[in-house]
Formats: C-alpha cells, structure tokens, sequence
C-alpha cells in the first residue's frame, strides 16, 4: 500500500464525516429548530464551519498528495499484517463476548490467542500466564477499586 | 496569595493516599516510559480510568506523577538498549549508550534521573512562580480572548506534532468535531445522537484516547518484529553519588532546564524539541576535550534536564489558561475536568488549595523520582527484559478495564475500538494524533466562547479584532499559519531541488 492509497483513504473516511455532519443538520438538528438563527440557538454553525474546513483541507491534502506524484510505499510484510489483523479481530471477538460471557470467561482465552497470535509456542507457560493475567487484573479492579466487572449471562463475579 | 494556597495544599497533600499515590504514579511512569512504544502519555491515558474513581488530589498526584517519571523512564532503555523508550530520551542515547558502552551503564542511568528530577524541580518553581501570575493576568479575560487563545493552542499544536501543517489542521478539526457531539450547551438541542442514550454527552474522551493511542499502538507492535526476544541485559544499581556528577554541570543544567520550561510553555513545541534544542546547545558550548557523542556527562544532562523541565513549563499555560502545552497535558486537563475542577483563572480564584496542591504533588513527583529512579533501576532493567508478547495482553486488558470501569458500559468498550481502527488508519497514513486530544479537550472553551463573543458583540466578528489581547492574538494565529507555510514552502522546494540534483 503506499502513501498516497493511504490519504485518500483518510479523505473517504473524512467524506463519510462530512456527509453525516450535513445530513444530521438537515434532518435531525432541523427538526429540533436548533439548525438555524443567532449564536444562542444555532447549534449547527459551528460543527457546519467545521466541517466545511475538513473538507477545504482535506480536498487541499489529497491535491498535494496528487502534484508531488510520490508513491512511498509502506513497508509491511504478510507476516506482521497478518499479525496486526489477528490481534483486531480476536479483540474484536473479545469485546462483543465481553458482556454476553463475562470477563473471567473471555480475557484468558483473549490473552492466550493474543500470545499464540505473537508467536510464542509454550503451551503451559502461556495458560499459567493468561489465568494469572486475568485474575491478577480482575482482583486489583474488583478488591481495591470497587470495579465491578462484566458478570455475563452466568453472572461470575469472584467475591474477593 | 502564593504562600496561602501552598500552606493549604499542603493540608490536602499530607494525606497517606496523595503521598503514597505520587509515588506509585512516580514508580509507574518510570515503567512505562522505559518500555519502548508506550511513555507518558500512554501511561496516563491507561491509568486515567483508575485515578478518576479516587480523591481529586490523590488522582492528580497520580497521573502528574506518571507524567515526570515518564518523561525520564525513556532514557533507561536509550542508554541500556539503543532505543529510546520515548522520543522525549531520543537524544539522551548520544551520549548515554556511548557511556554504558564504556561499561558505565549506572553511572549514565544515575545522572540521567539526578538531571531529570533537577531540571523538573527547577520547571517546578517556574510553575510556582509564573501560573499564578498568568492566571491573574488571564483572569481579565472575556470570551474573545479565549475563543481565540483555544485557536492559538489547536494552531501551535497542528503545526508543530506532525511535520505536515495540513495533516495538523485536519485531524485538530476532527478532535473539534468530536466535542461537538451530544446535548449543547447554549439550545440543549441533540447533536449527532443519533436518539441513542449513549451519545447524549458524547463519547467519552477516555474511551477515544485509549483507542486512538493504545489500541493503535499494540496494533503497530505486533506488527513489529522481536515480539518474543528477552534483551539480554544487566546493570548494577546507580548511587547517589550521580547527583553530585551531575551537579558538576550546574551551568548546563541550569540552562537546560530554563530552555525546557520554555519550550513546555509554548503550546506544541514540548520535550523533544526542548531536548534536541538543550544538546545542540550544550554541545555547541563544550570544549573539545568533553568529546560529545562518545559518552559525554554533559550530553545526558542537557537532555534529560530539558525534557523534564518542559512538564513543569507545559502546565503553567495548562492551569493558568486551561490551554494544554501537548498530549499528556490535554488529558491531565481531562482528568481536571472529569474531577470536576475547570483549569484556568477561576480554578485559582476558587479552589487556590487545590492548585497548591498541585503545585506540591508536582515538586513531591520530582524528589520521588530522584529516589525510586535510583533505588528501583534494577527493578525497571529487569522488565524490560519481559518479552512484548507478555506486555501486548497485559495492556489490552488494562485498555478493556479501564474503558469498561468508568460507566460500566459496553458502548465505551465499542466506541474505543471503533477509534482504535481510526487510529491505526492515521498512523499508517501519518496523520498526527495528538491534535485530536487538543480538540476535544479545547472544543467546548472554543465553541462557547465564539457563540457567547458573538452574542456579546454588536459588530459580528469584529469583536476579535477589538480588543486589544484578542486581536494579538488573531495577529499571532496569522504569523503562526503564514510561519508554517514559508517553512512548509521552503522545506518542499529544498527537496525538490536535492531531487533534481539527483
């Protein structure tokens, strides 16, 4: 992928922004009258300013990117992305079981994937590592800063 | 005034969990700071979640703590191990790995914390001295001022983080974007809700910043190599004795210290710049025989001095103005924020115990640091000898956590990886990410008080080139984009020329 695949990447995701920004004033913001009349009660001057100078310096970045023609490219090898997108999606995978299992259910097999995901090959070691990982957390949140943890639909909650 | 707010901070200092916190953040600071790719900022952002959910000077002391031991705990790794644990210690490996090259490892170590907690105690009395005065002055303040005092820090700050003046200026818009998310202030209208109950304040910064840095940045490890290497390294323990070496280069470090308060003081520039700009000049001013570049006291005096001295510079304007100085100042300015104290003239008009408290933890973090750095060096060369693939789940955990204990919502769980996958974006496209945490944090002082100088005004705009400071400062943030583009200019057409030479 190179630099310039990069920006106009940037300037679609800042696209999607202004095209929200836009939208939510002429509906939403709109129907609440708040999308119009002096500095009191328009509330959609400042975010539309905004966002029209997201779209001036972006339009203005993706020019310049253009003109000096420079194609770096980025260097990464198949190994490290394939490392970077297993770390997002079994984090991803945690997050969306975090609430429905718990915490004590999900972070040890996140953290033992997330190791597995680095290379690291020692079965034992790892499991030793993960279960003290997630417990040693969870006791200092739960016991000394009265977090309370996700419980899950089995409601685990260790009272320490 | 002065002496009163310390005299009662020290009322609220003098408590076992302030006293016992700073020390913690001090020991912490220095952990993440010596651990390649995390550092100060990363290390307040991961404790933020924590240190709100305690006494609001206990929390400060915490997380400013966190921030000096950080801004030294780099240069352990800089000296021990040719990287530097933040970019703040980049240039303390000159001189410093040279030195343990030399088989000097401690003694390098030793006047690297006795120079950093120096030149920190030295930002301190700076702190001290000129925040009240500031504040004073600023409490004269209207609206105007401060609408464009917020546009000066954004500006400083685009300009300076990320080279690209552009890329700046983008990505400080979108921090300002974000703050407008939720119920406004002035209409209590919905703004970008979405009628979800989640949005109605907005996201939660904490959530944003732990995506935008810590998520992003396990993201950029992994991806690197050496993920199951355990450096093989050892160091004895340094001694006291470094404070009398480094003592031995007063001139130098009091010179050092004074051009990191500047530059802490200047809105974006920060401890990099500060550290760069102290060696050159050490350098420059050595004689030949004190061989810079090969192991050189001096060199790592400069350094280390300056960086350290810039936190005590970078929280004047933070607590005078409410302007965050860079990154970790933003999100102590949060924490300000989420505890319920606004920074500015009204803190040290209303709470001048508070702000002496401040003053106290800062000074405290200072000293700790002297004797935790000293005392617990082995401890710190012994993690950073723990391989990554150990500290990558350790910190998504930490991420998780902490995200999840501050409204105990999955929605924060969600928002932080959403922003995560931004962060990785502008990263790769190197968008910088510091001016975000500027915009959110500066956001609402900008846009309240542009809509209430407007309501003010019987002139429109006009009103920001009235009054005399404000219109300075219209003048400033001028010379401040013109300034960028002559050098942005000048920069593009050198390279130009190299590669037509070429």
């Amino acid at each position: 992928m190179t630099s310039k695949t990069l920006t106009l990447l940037v300037a679609a995701f800042f696209a999607i922004i202004v095209v929200i920004v836009f939208q939510q004033i002429h509906t939403s913001m709109h129907e609440q009258g708040i999308a119009s009349g002096g500095p009191y009660d328009n509330a959609a001057a400042y975010p539309r300013a905004i966002a029209i100078i997201i779209s001036g310096l972006v339009l203005l970045q993706v020019l310049m990117e253009l003109v000096s023609g420079s194609r770096e490219r980025i260097p990464l090898s198949p190994a490290s992305l394939k490392r970077a997108v297993g770390l997002l999606v079994v984090f991803a995978i945690y997050l969306g079981c975090l609430g429905w299992l718990g915490y004590h259910l999900t972070t040890s097999p996140m953290v033992f994937a997330v190791m597995y995901i680095c290379g690291a090959r020692q079965i034992g070691k790892m499991l030793v590592a993960a279960l003290a990982m997630s417990f040693g957390f969870a006791f200092v949140f739960e016991r000394f800063l009265n977090v309370v943890l996700p419980g899950g639909v089995f409601n685990l909650n260790i009272p320490w | 005034m002065l002496f009163e707010s310390l005299v009662a901070g020290f009322q609220l200092f003098l408590t076992p969990m302030a006293i016992g916190l700073t020390f913690v953040g001090i020991l912490i600071g220095l952990l993440v700071g010596a651990m390649p790719g995390l550092g100060p900022l990363m290390g307040i952002i991961l404790l933020l979640p924590v240190a709100i959910g305690l006494p609001p000077l206990a929390a400060m002391g915490f997380l400013i703590a966190i921030f000096v031991g950080g801004s030294c705990g780099g240069s352990i790794s800089a000296i021990l191990l040719r990287i530097p644990g933040t970019p703040l210690a980049a240039a303390t490996l000159f001189d410093g790995y040279p030195m343990a090259q030399k088989g000097r490892a401690a003694d390098a170590i030793g006047i690297a914390i006795s120079a950093s907690a120096i030149g920190g105690l030295i930002g301190g009395v700076v702190l001290i001295v000129a925040s009240p005065l500031l504040a004073k002055f600023a409490s004269g303040f209207a609206p105007p001022e401060y609408a464009m005092l917020a546009i000066t820090g954004l500006f400083a700050i685009a300009i300076i983080s990320g080279g690209s003046l552009v890329k700046g200026l983008i990505s400080g818009c979108f921090g300002l974007l974000l703050a407008t998310i939720g119920t406004d202030e002035f209409s209590t209208g919905y703004r970008f809700t979405f009628d979800s109950h989640h949005m109605l304040n907005g996201f939660h910064i904490v959530a944003v910043v732990v995506g935008l840095f810590a998520i992003s940045e396990m993201v950029h490890q992994i991806a690197g190599n050496g993920l199951l290497k355990k450096p093989d390294i050892n160091v004895e323990r340094p001694g006291f004795g470094s404070l009398f070496k480094t003592l031995r280069h007063w001139v130098n470090l009091l010179r050092s210290s004074g051009i990191g308060v500047f530059f802490g003081a200047l809105p974006g520039a920060g401890g990099v710049i500060s550290s760069f700009t102290s060696y050159a000049i050490a350098k420059a001013a050595a004689k030949p025989e004190e061989r810079y570049g090969e192991g050189a006291e001096g060199g790592i005096v400069a350094t280390e001095s300056a960086n350290n001295a810039t936190v005590g510079g970078t929280l004047v304007p933070s607590l005078a103005l409410g302007i965050p100085g860079d990154a970790s100042s933003a999100m102590l300015l949060g924490a300000l924020l989420i505890l319920g104290f606004v920074p500015g003239p009204i803190l040290f008009e209303q709470q001048p115990e508070f702000v002496g408290g401040i003053f106290l933890v800062y000074m405290a973090s200072n000293i700790f640091l002297l004797i935790a750095g000293i005392l617990a060096t082995p401890f710190f060369v012994y993690v950073l000898r723990i391989p990554k693939f150990y500290l990558i789940p350790v910190i998504l955990i930490l991420c998780s956590i902490g995200t999840f204990a501050l409204q105990a919502s999955v929605f924060d769980l969600m928002v932080m990886f959403g922003f995560g996958l931004v962060g990785i974006l502008f990263r790769a496209a190197n968008f910088p990410l510091a001016p975000i945490v500027i915009g959110i944090i500066l956001g609402p002082i900008l846009e309240s008080n542009l809509r209430r100088a407007l309501l003010i005004s019987r002139e429109g705009y006009w009103i920001f080139v009235d009054r005399p400071v404000s219109a300075t400062l219209v003048a400033v943030n001028v010379l401040l984009v013109i300034g960028a583009l002559v050098y942005a200019y000048r920069k593009r057409h050198k390279l130009f020329s190299r590669a037509e030479e070429a």
